[in-house]
């Protein structure tokens, strides 16, 4: 009998080991590009071989942003929705938390922090793990 | 092969309709058309039938039951904001390829309510927790690249919509006929930075239509009212690292511009009016440079001369664009050829661009498509 998972993926870019979260990306054997899903040849070059999973490192920049005031009806605004090319690949799109206005330009580096995806859980009342970015002199 | 002539064009007004179905919105604009082109349903061979949303419940057919079931073959066909450009070039193909000498084109949309945006998904709405999908945050996104990278202002990304609102109040089809001097852009309701209320295009219905004929079908009616297809280009997105995690609306566009320019033998300077997918402000300048109306790094400039308003040297959405005309998904890229043909015919009034021969009309489909297609006076 296998037991009930603790806590579930809110993104299909996190991988669970051992329960442990961690960032999931695809690499091209033959041309180097990275992708956030495993497609059935490489879409950068067409080589007829699964891109292989990776360990994704957690710190990155920041590409482009926009800071969000009107969302759909409920979301919590204002937020910071970001584009963020993780140091060796791949690109995510993440929300960026406690960088000033001021602070948001092109090249800060910021790191992914691990969280409970807004406290939602599914209907057996398991809880879901996301992330978030920081920028990466932050504490949290 | 033949050449592709547009002999009928017309829209309906954009706007809301709660009272009428997206196939009777989408009827309407096909008689209009028809009548432009002095022909009836029986005349057409065939209908190209365009819809992001409805597309799969045979709108073609539906518009047929509307106004004619003759029998002819209609192909409905979806391609998120490159609907329309896709239906008109697949009637392109089929008279150029000479199975065809007469066939209607139709796009019609009743769009949602609310802000558009990402699909459904298992587990915890995405929306905020992993920044955002809405259309509004993803062109605030491309639009910072390029704020970033050169410097572009929010005061020329909101020239954008005093221009099209400007060019609008001149077009009696479009949704908003409303001029919004610059302090009104930049003080309407931020909804993603540097993406104000009134820099997102309006949300509406509507349908356009286009009678597309051969050469040998237009020599026997006449040409004296005839547009020339001189190029019908479609591209899908080609790689690029960080897409689709963030949308790339310029690569698919400039895809598409060099085919069509290509095909066409003709080059931007060529271009006498544009009408580009303004969906949103930031897209506008993005376009400029994609369509190669200038160079890159020069939109923001290019905004600030003058040069893409009416009286200017290459006027750019005269029709208000879909930031006032407004944006019935489906519709749009039917629309904006028939803004062209009008201008082509000298019929566009008190917005005619002068003595305008060559026209450029392109759309931005999320996901992507891009189609352009580049117009001539016959």
């Amino acid at each position: 009998m296998t037991d009930a998972p603790i806590q579930l993926p809110a993104s299909n870019c996190i991988e669970l080991e051992n329960e442990a979260p961690n960032i999931r990306g695809y690499r091209c054997a033959s041309c180097n590009a990275t992708f956030t899903e495993q497609t059935l040849a490489c879409r950068a070059c067409g080589t007829r071989e699964r891109p292989s999973p990776f360990r994704a490192n957690e710190t990155g920049t920041l590409h482009t942003w926009s800071v969000v005031h009107r969302s759909y009806p409920g979301i919590d605004v204002p937020f910071v929705s970001a584009i963020i090319d993780l140091d060796g690949g791949p690109t995510l799109k993440g929300t960026l938390v406690g960088a000033t206005h001021d602070a948001l330009e092109k090249g800060l580096r910021v790191r992914l922090v691990y969280d409970d995806a807004g406290g939602v859980t599914d209907r057996n009342g398991t809880p879901y793990i996301g992330f978030h970015f920081v920028p990466a002199g932050a504490c949290q | 092969m033949s050449d592709v002539f547009i002999l009928g064009a017309d829209m309906i007004a954009f706007g809301r309709y709660p009272d009428r179905t997206y196939f009777q919105l989408g009827a309407q604009a096909a008689l209009l058309a028809l009548d432009d082109a002095g022909l009836g349903v029986r005349d057409m061979q065939a209908v190209y039938a365009s819809s992001c949303f409805n597309a799969q419940s045979m709108l073609g057919q539906k518009v047929l039951k509307e106004i004619g079931q003759t029998g002819v073959p209609c192909i409905n066909v979806s391609n998120a904001c490159a609907s329309g450009a896709t239906a008109v070039r697949e009637g392109w193909i089929a008279i150029r390829s000479g199975v065809y000498d007469a066939v209607l084109v139709v796009g019609a949309e009743k769009n949602p309510h609310g802000m558009l945006g990402g699909p459904p998904t298992d587990g915890p709405a995405p929306e905020g927790l992993f920044g955002s999908e809405t259309m509004p945050a993803v062109f605030a996104e491309a639009g910072m690249v390029h704020a970033q990278t050169y410097g572009t202002t929010i005061e020329q990304f909101a020239q954008v919509a005093v221009k099209n609102h400007y060019h609008a109040t001149m077009n009696d089809k479009a949704a908003y006929r409303k001029e919004t001097p610059l302090d009104m852009v930049l003080q309407s309701e931020m909804i993603a930075e540097p993406l104000t209320k009134l820099m997102c295009s309006a949300n509406v219905d509507g349908a356009a239509a286009l009678v597309l004929v051969s050469e040998r079908k237009a020599r026997e009616l006449g040409v004296s009212r005839a547009v020339r297809i001189r190029a019908s280009a479609l591209a899908s997105d080609p790689f690029e690292p960080r897409n689709p995690v963030m949308f790339d609306a310029n690569s698919v566009t400039r895809l598409a511009a060099s085919q069509a320019y290509e095909m066409a033998g003709l080059g931007p300077e060529d271009i006498d009016l544009v009408e580009l997918h303004d969906c949103f402000a930031t897209a506008e300048l993005l376009h400029y440079e994609n369509l190669n109306l200038c160079g890159d790094g020069e939109a923001g400039r290019l905004i600030d001369s003058g040069d893409t308003a009416l009286g200017g040297k290459q006027p750019v959405n005269v029709s208000g664009g879909l930031l006032s005309k407004g944006h019935p998904i489906g519709a749009t890229g039917v629309a904006n050829i028939v803004e062209i043909v009008e201008h082509l015919r000298g019929e566009a009034g008190a917005r005619q661009v002068k003595g305008a021969r060559i026209g450029l009309a392109h759309v931005l489909g999320f996901g992507a498509a891009a189609g352009v297609h580049i117009l001539e006076k016959a």
